[in-house]
């Protein structure tokens, strides 16, 4: 399973229960829509922090890194690179 | 178009009746139960009523607490022809609220059914400062005392012109009186037709539940004009009836009509013009609209009347002079004063609101929508208003941007507490069978047409229709039980 999928499956799951998987679209803009509030960011925050070990610090808690299924991978995938770059 | 006084040459209701029961005395003034009465029996009767009031102190008002009836018909063109305020409620309040109204509006005499007199031979009646208050109605409210609303002779008599020119209310027409003598229905269907010479079929308010009765009033009795809150027709169709095709105008008022009841409208009443009817007992009828069957979306309003001005203020404060959505203010040439008792008006009866006019305006609690082509719509109460995380939100107009979602058929805004965020929206929407609409395609349809504080966190999407009042309201406190179980959470949940 590609994090994509780990973070789509994680969106439809809390955010989306009735929703078939293929209408999320991976660009789909959870905030401008409506899916994600101010609240659910920090719910999908926690999440990311627990499920792909990553510190989530407070310059990076700007929430266009969270905005998309797409951007939450990238973020996801910067974040390990620089956790592993770091030790 | 504005025309803030009335026309100078408006008859007087009472003495407009008066000449009518003196041109054409045989004429049919009322018909109640099994029989016909003149204008000229109307006439003596309410000549018979006159001692009742004579004995009363020069500028002493007077409690009429009658149900509809002849009788009681003469009692009030007495107190109008003799210059008489009265108090008029409703005679199912509480014997205590009773009290209490007939104290404040300083009743010390109270006629009731079984003090009427017999009718009497001619007698002269006084002439009547057209600015004096005659009729004082009470407001309907749910809670609480009701408010007197004192009407000057001037404004029904403004009224009624308008009613009698645009319904064509005249002799040999006729009218129907459903709503109870308290009513201000009144003033269009028993006052206007009195003073234009047409003929009242009153309906027999201890039987006003019995469709039945109604349509058999209908046949024995057939009227030009029928005018009545939606009930009266979903009575009149559930027992069956159908072609009244003498009617050529239904108003309907006081709530907004259901889809399946304006629908069948046309079976009812195949000749007639529908429409709708706003106004409130303190301004009387302000806006018409032309119903059309089929239609939808939020209840027409439509037009103010001749003489009648709105303005729309946004929750700010601020006017809504295009298209779009505010609290409707409104002044007519048909309006109480103000409240009898001054200190209820604060708020309700007020100035211009942005001060450009020196006119009385009447804030209506209610929201409504302007269209590109200046039609109003009603959206609901500004009640509804409520503060989401400090944003002022009203939920009647967010359940009807959800009830314009494709394959949502109704929808039910509420609140509920969550212990992080405090107070957030829920909705609880009943799709159109069958149809593939779900949470994320009514938050995209929600995004594009309302506030983000104003998309409810929790939705819940069900299958049976919502809860709603024997009069066709939304019951939200039935409808919260359908929150409960697996609510779909939603953004926060």
């Amino acid at each position: 399973m590609t994090n994509i999928d780990t973070i789509r499956q994680f969106v439809l799951e809390e955010f989306l229960p009735d929703v078939p998987a293929d209408q999320l679209a991976n660009d789909l803009d959870l905030m401008e829509s409506g899916v994600v509030d101010s609240l659910g960011v920090l719910k999908l925050i926690a999440w990311v922090e627990d499920r792909f070990e990553v510190v989530v610090d407070d310059t990076e808690l700007n929430p266009d890194n969270f905005r998309s299924v797409l951007a939450i991978d990238a973020f996801v995938t910067r974040a390990a690179v620089s956790a592993v770059g770091g030790r | 178009m504005t025309d803030p006084s009335p026309r100078p040459d408006v008859p007087a209701v009472a003495a407009a009746f008066l000449e009518h029961a003196r041109r054409d005395p045989g004429a049919p003034a009322l018909a109640w139960a099994d029989r016909e009465i003149s204008y000229g029996e109307l006439a003596a009767l309410a000549a018979g009523q006159r001692p009742l009031l004579d004995r009363l102190g020069p500028d002493e008002p007077v409690g009429v607490l009658a149900a509809k009836s002849p009788g009681a018909l003469a009692l009030v063109l007495a107190c109008l022809l003799t210059g008489r305020r009265f108090l008029l409620p409703s005679p199912s309040l509480a014997a205590e609220t009773l009290d209490t109204l007939f104290d404040q509006a300083g009743c010390r005499t109270i006629v009731r059914e079984e003090d009427l007199l017999p009718p009497a031979g001619e007698v002269t009646w006084p002439a009547v400062d057209p600015d004096s208050i005659g009729f004082m109605l009470t407001t309907s409210g749910s809670t609480g005392l009701p408010k007197i609303v004192p009407l000057p002779h001037r404004a029904v008599d403004a009224f009624a012109a308008w009613a009698a020119g645009t319904f064509r209310i005249g002799p040999g027409r006729s009218v129907f009186s459903y709503a109870p003598l308290n009513f201000d229905l009144c003033l269009l269907d028993v006052w206007t037709t009195l003073a234009y010479g047409g003929r009242v079929v009153l309906a027999d308010t201890a039987r006003a539940a019995h469709g039945g009765y109604l349509a058999d009033l209908l046949r024995r009795y057939p009227v030009d004009v029928i005018q009545g809150v939606p009930m009266l027709y979903n009575l009149l169709l559930d027992s069956g009836a159908i072609g009244f095709a003498g009617v050529s105008h239904v108003l309907v008022t006081g709530d907004v009509i259901g889809a399946d009841t304006l629908a069948a409208l046309p079976w009812l009443f195949p000749g007639a013009r529908l429409h709708n009817v706003y106004g409130c007992t303190e301004t009387n009828d302000s806006l018409i609209a032309e119903l059309e069957p089929g239609r939808s979306g939020p209840a027409p309003l439509g037009v103010p009347l001749p003489g009648v001005d709105v303005l729309l203020l946004d929750s700010g404060g601020q006017p809504v002079d295009g298209p779009g959505t505010g609290e409707l203010y409104v002044t007519t040439p048909f309006q109480s004063g103000g409240y009898l008792d001054a200190a209820r008006s604060a708020g309700k009866f007020t100035g211009h609101p942005l001060g450009s006019d020196d006119r009385q305006w009447f804030r209506s609690g209610d929201l409504v929508r302007r269209d590109s082509g200046g039609s109003l719509a009603l959206i609901g109460r500004t009640d509804f208003q409520i503060k989401i995380r400090g944003t002022a939100i009203n939920t009647a107009e967010v359940e009807s941007v959800l009830r314009e979602c494709d394959g949502v058929l109704d929808a039910a805004v509420l609140t509920s507490t969550d212990p992080v965020a405090g107070r957030q929206l829920a909705a609880v929407l009943t799709r159109v069978p069958g149809s593939a609409v779900n949470s994320l395609t009514v938050r995209l349809h929600c995004a594009a047409h309302l506030p983000k504080a104003a998309v409810p966190s929790t939705l819940r999407i069900v299958d049976v229709p919502l809860p709603r009042t024997s009069t066709g309201k939304l019951d939200r406190s039935a409808a919260e039980e359908l929150l409960t179980p697996e609510p779909i959470p939603g953004r926060t949940s």
